[in-house]
């Protein structure tokens, strides 16, 4: 057939549109399990780090810390109504889509958006640690623009529930060598016994401008600064104070400081 | 000799970053780590391989009106089934990445092969050529991204060489190179070496510039 006849380079597309789109096709539909393993074993990982069930200085098998990680008490939060609500599955719920649906989110009223989101989800997953009967550590997601990007991380709180137990940050695209010092863990170590909130209630974690003053009135709230990296550093503060503000967890946890956690029983919980 | 050309030509002669000026958005983007250079450089040079030698096997029933599509069509599938890849067997590099492993669909680097190569050549040709175009290319981007990742962090693929006087060492980084503008002047800094080395690839002025008026002209 000639080459440049109409009908010729319809045939040709169509073939190599076909071929071309069964190949794509095959390699998500093949891949795609894999990848949601990674996620999920990536997830884990994350979080149970900040439990502090993993021992130290072992490496964890990937099925036994998937396996943990199941058996961790996780719960989804219903942040407005300032409570639990059991009827989201904490497995399935994904809230970086809820947080784009405008019926799962709310906006963030500009003069509390200290971090640039503009909407948020109004649920969020919670990991609770428990160790035999008593409560010990809560873990909660925060997220909030960077630089360059969003950061994502989560930090576990000791039961009085204002203490840092520890903190991560999983996902983040700053400047490599400067922002990207979010996820050096010498840093990180440091958030450790810091408070969230002072003696009236009120938000006071901060990262300072440079060394922590061990003798300042303001050192049990804040962390070294990151050198070269002013802008997430301020990002960093001002995530945290949105996420643990009046318009995030504070009024939630709060009401958690007042009423008496049960854990759940064994078995019972999904 | 031909065939030994195609693939040593654009290893530093016709190199395709600093000769032709191509692919560049990538080579500012990802050149501060050279891990991520060197996994951008895998992959390039595979997704060359594989369009270059797909474009080339249909190239005599490639009708003149429906080619570009076509070949974007091929090296739109390639990039996306690498980019699947990565993400599955390793998720922390895709991660870093991001977004510059799909962008190798508009690097120029590939359509230009496939235009100038693959349309005119027999398979075995356009795949050194696709070769010798993935190793241009990554030579420079291992070079850009030794420089800017040693000097700007310290560090080579992740691991400590200098210490940094942050840390208690005494290596000041420059921390201008862990930002693209950087990877713009150490690029040209290469243009300009080559072309003094090899003076014939100067181009030549599109203009004489006007000479300035004189004092009594003015």
């Amino acid at each position: 057939m000639n080459n440049d006849s109409p009908m010729k380079a319809f045939l040709v597309v169509l073939v190599v549109a076909l071929v071309c789109s069964s190949l794509v096709s095959a390699a998500v539909v093949i891949l795609r399990p894999i990848q949601l393993n990674n996620q999920l074993l990536d997830q884990s990982r994350n979080i149970m780090q900040l439990t502090g069930l993993l021992p130290a200085d072992v490496e964890i098998q990937d099925d036994e810390l998937l396996q943990l990680f199941k058996n961790l008490d996780s719960r989804i939060v219903d942040i407005d109504a300032a409570a639990f609500d059991d009827s989201l599955d904490p497995y399935t719920f994904d809230k970086r889509r809820a947080a784009n649906n405008p019926e799962l989110s709310v906006a963030i009223p500009a003069q509390l958006d200290t971090t640039g989101l503009g909407r948020r989800s109004r649920f969020s997953p919670a990991f609770l640690v428990w160790q035999d009967d008593d409560f010990e550590r809560i873990i909660l997601p925060m997220r909030g623009n960077g630089m360059w990007s969003t950061l994502y991380g989560y930090i576990a709180l000791e039961s009085d529930l204002s203490t840092i137990a520890a903190a991560v940050f999983y996902e983040q695209n700053e400047t490599p060598g400067l922002g990207d010092q979010v996820t050096r863990p010498d840093w990180l170590a440091q958030w450790q016994g810091r408070q969230l909130y002072d003696d009236q209630g009120e938000i006071r974690f901060a990262v300072a401008g440079g060394r922590v003053d061990p003798d300042s009135s303001s050192a049990a709230f804040e962390v070294d600064a990151l050198t070269g990296a002013t802008v997430t550093a301020d990002a960093v503060t001002g995530l945290v104070h949105y996420w643990f503000g009046p318009h995030g967890f504070q009024p939630f946890l709060d009401r958690l400081r007042e009423e008496r956690l049960d854990q759940p029983i064994p078995g019972e919980d999904s | 000799m031909a065939l030994q050309n195609s693939f040593m030509a654009p290893l530093i002669r016709e190199n395709p970053v600093t000769f032709h000026v191509l692919g560049i958005c990538a080579a500012l983007a990802i050149t501060n780590s050279l891990t991520s250079s060197l996994i951008m450089s895998v992959a390039m040079t595979t997704v060359l391989v594989i369009s270059n030698a797909a474009i080339s096997l249909i190239r005599k029933h490639l009708p003149a009106s429906v080619r570009i599509i076509v070949q974007i069509t091929i090296i739109a599938s390639a990039v996306t089934v690498i980019d699947q890849l990565l993400t599955a067997f390793m998720p922390a590099t895709a991660r870093t990445l991001s977004v510059y492993i799909s962008l190798i669909v508009t690097n120029c680097i590939v359509l230009g092969r496939a235009e100038a190569c693959a349309m005119k050549h027999g398979v075995g040709t356009s795949i050194l050529d696709a070769l010798g175009n993935g190793f241009g290319y990554s030579i420079i981007l291992v070079i850009v991204a030794t420089i800017r990742e040693l000097f700007g962090n310290g560090s080579l693929m992740g691991y400590r060489i200098l210490e940094l006087t942050r840390d208690g060492g005494w290596f000041q980084p420059n921390e201008m190179l862990l930002l693209p503008p950087s990877a713009f002047f150490i690029i040209g800094f290469m243009v300009w070496v080559i072309r003094s080395w090899k003076p014939e690839q100067r181009e030549k002025p599109e203009f004489e510039p006007i000479p300035l008026p004189t004092e009594e002209e003015r």
